[in-house]
């Protein structure tokens, strides 16, 4: 199972790093990734898969809420099922 | 115009006209009060900036010292704590004391210089890519590229290390930017400091669970501390008499003589409060992060209970344990709006409180050599309501957590996500210069002290009246229990039998010491400690062999406890 999330970020130094370092260490591989220019920010698409079971792909995306100057626009799990990985009640 | 007064505004104006002096204005604009920090190359045109501030400076001997004792001053005023170091050494020394932010949600400001722009990237002299290597242990940072931009990226960088879940930050700046000359500096906006709203609907699902629960159980965390809420717990324990379990980080959120107190969980928890998390039905969880000294072997972890939890940060809740009822707000706002009908609970909390008055710590313990927890109970309970503890880390760590009485969850200043040896001296100076009035007392083990011993110096260069209780086991007392405990007793590079003279090390600094060694002196000795008027260290002799009880061996599950001889 994977997830892709789309992300608008800030085009500060270390933004990208700081976005894949915190993906990485918290047990997901990026299995693809693009990034284009968006004017003022840069939009960002990866799909992430969880290194083991462990791994809760909805605590990734409120992990990723808290970086600063990134929004995460739409996040998609495929094969899509509604609530697949909700990992709170 | 006067030309005097021409003159002056000239200068005023090319004052404010380099980085360095809108850094420092910065600085002035949120209401700091104290830096801690170190000099060097790359940070010279601060530090003479520094010599106009309107805020003090207090100079360290090593700059983990002041990233510590910032973090500390930051736990006990709830405001930002700021430390500043030079490029390189100075900032790699710094990072210990960020990552202990990080783990404890501390606001810290950290603020390195770097080599100048241009020699950025080239292996300069003493260039270290300090915003590369700190990524995993800020809540963000900056390096300034632009010195216009310094009003509005440190008004940013507060308000971050400040809302929600706080944290520590880190702007590098540039040497050039530093001396730069700024036109216009682009001035902050005013960003206000916003809680999270809860969602009422959970809020409501919650009192209906509270109502309806059986065996209900709060598990309070740091996170109370953090957001002020300590008036807020006690008053929901009042009016629900629901029992509650603390983690390290939440002693002192309700009063140990409360019969809903149970006292602390986890591997060095009490054994009331760990039975009664095997046990409850409905674990209602305020501000902690199911950290698993708290929780032993997660799956085993409170195995009856639905969860509600309570925490400003999102990202926690169902992070290890999942939540039936997940709330995230603030949580003095969502404790307030909370008013379940209070549950039938009356035996259940019967059962609990004869658990902890059966299961109660003893302080007889038979022998003429000086009993810690006794020492450590005796000295809070002589400080008083003014009694703050900096501990450090190791078996006096937990005795102090276990023994000590706390007024209130901001009188305990403890490393306890990094784990950090080393905090206790600088986190002592950092506490007592944010509460002067405070009898604070850093408690600390001959191994921890060696590792920020040189801030005996800071000590005496500003007088700062810190106690020092120095439980000497000769040993790194916690490592060698576990290789007691679960290594054969196959002791490997524990003993510090050839300590230094502790007393003689203090004096030679200029710091008063003495040295307790039987158990007659404690009392006198606490009494001398306390009334000192200038820094004091009291060097205390206890048994190498001393262990830690009760203990959940590492892996296993809370209900698996082995108990020792004070229980
Ligand atoms: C910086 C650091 N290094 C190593 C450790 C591992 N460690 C944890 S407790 C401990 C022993 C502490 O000894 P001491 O300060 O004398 O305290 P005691 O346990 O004897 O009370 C050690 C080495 C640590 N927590 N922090």
């Amino acid at each position: 199972m994977t997830q892709t999330f789309t992300l608008q970020i800030d085009r500060a130094e270390g933004s990208l790093q700081r976005l894949i370092g915190l993906i990485e260490r918290r047990g997901f591989h990026i299995d693809r990734m693009s990034v284009a220019d968006a004017g003022q920010q840069r939009e960002v698409r990866l799909t992430v898969r969880a290194r083991d079971e462990a791994r809760c792909v909805d605590v990734l995306g409120r992990q990723i809420d808290r970086l600063v100057g990134v929004s995460r626009e739409r996040s998609v799990s495929e094969p899509y099922q509604e609530g697949a990985v909700v990992c709170t009640a | 115009m006067t030309s005097a007064a021409a003159s002056q505004n000239i200068q005023a104006d090319a004052e404010q006209l380099t980085g360095a002096r809108l850094v420092v204005q910065a600085l002035e604009r949120e209401g700091v009060e104290v830096v801690f920090g170190y000099p060097g190359g790359a940070i010279m045109p601060v530090y003479d900036a520094l010599t106009q501030a309107r805020f003090r400076h207090i100079l360290v001997r090593h700059e983990q010292a002041a990233a510590f004792a910032a973090d500390a001053y930051a736990r006990v005023t709830g405001k930002a704590g700021v430390c500043l170091a030079t490029s390189g050494p100075g900032a790699t020394n710094l990072i210990t004391g960020i990552a202990n932010a990080m783990m404890d949600s501390a606001p810290l400001v950290a603020i390195t210089g770097n080599v100048a722009s241009p020699l950025m990237g080239t292996d300069a002299f003493q260039e270290i890519d300090i915003l590369g290597v700190t990524l995993p242990i800020v809540k963000h940072s900056w390096i300034v590229r632009d010195p216009a931009d310094i009003p509005s990226i440190f008004a940013e960088a507060f308000h971050v290390a400040q809302s929600g879940r706080p944290g520590p930050v880190l702007i590098d700046l540039p040497k050039d930017v530093q001396f730069a000359s700024v036109r216009a500096p682009r001035m902050p906006r005013r960003v206000a400091l916003y809680a999270a709203a809860a969602d009422p609907a959970q809020i409501r699902r919650a009192e209906s669970a509270i109502s309806a629960a059986k065996k209900p159980l709060l598990y309070a965390g740091g996170g109370v501390r953090i957001a002020r809420a300590t008036g807020q717990v006690r008053d929901f324990v009042r009016r629900t008499g629901i029992p509650a379990v603390s983690t390290l980080q939440a002693q002192g959120v309700i009063p140990n003589d409360w019969p809903e107190s149970l006292g602390m969980l986890g591997m060095h928890g009490t054994r009331a409060a760990n039975q009664a998390v095997q046990e409850c039905d409905l674990l209602i969880v305020l501000g902690a992060r199911f950290d698993d000294r708290a929780t032993g072997a997660l799956a085993k972890f409170a195995p009856n209970a639905r969860v509600i939890h309570i925490d400003v940060d999102a990202a926690e809740i169902g992070k290890l344990r999942d939540a039936h009822i997940p709330i995230s707000g603030d949580m003095s706002a969502v404790l307030a709006a909370m008013n379940p009908r209070p549950p039938a609970i009356a035996d259940w909390a019967e059962t609990c409180h004869a658990a902890a008055i059966e299961h109660a710590y003893r302080y007889d313990a038979p022998g003429e050599g000086v009993y810690a927890p006794a020492l450590l109970k005796e000295l809070s309970e002589r400080a008083g309501e003014a009694f703050v503890a900096a501990c450090d880390v190791g078996q006096h760590q937990m005795w102090a957590a276990q023994h000590c009485r706390f007024s209130d969850p901001r009188a305990h200043l403890t490393s306890g996500g990094l784990g950090a040896m080393g905090y206790g001296l600088p986190a002592g100076i950092g506490a007592k210069l944010a509460q002067p009035d405070a009898h604070v007392c850093t408690i600390t083990g001959d191994g921890s002290f060696a590792m920020n011993i040189q801030e005996l110096a800071t000590l005496k260069r500003y007088n700062i009246p810190l106690k020092i209780v120095l439980l000497d086991n000769s040993m790194l007392g916690l490592v060698r229990q576990w290789q007691e405990l679960f290594f054969d007793r196959n002791f490997s590079e524990v003993d510090l039998s050839d300590n230094p003279d502790f007393v003689a090390v203090a004096q030679a600094f200029g710091v008063d010491a003495f040295r307790i060694s039987r158990r007659e002196e404690v009392s006198a000795g606490i009494e001398r400690l306390l009334a000192a008027d200038g820094p004091c260290l009291a060097h205390v002799i206890i048994d190498p062999m001393a262990n830690v009880w009760p203990l959940v061996p590492p892996g296993k599950s809370n209900a698996e406890m082995m108990f020792g001889d004070n229980i």
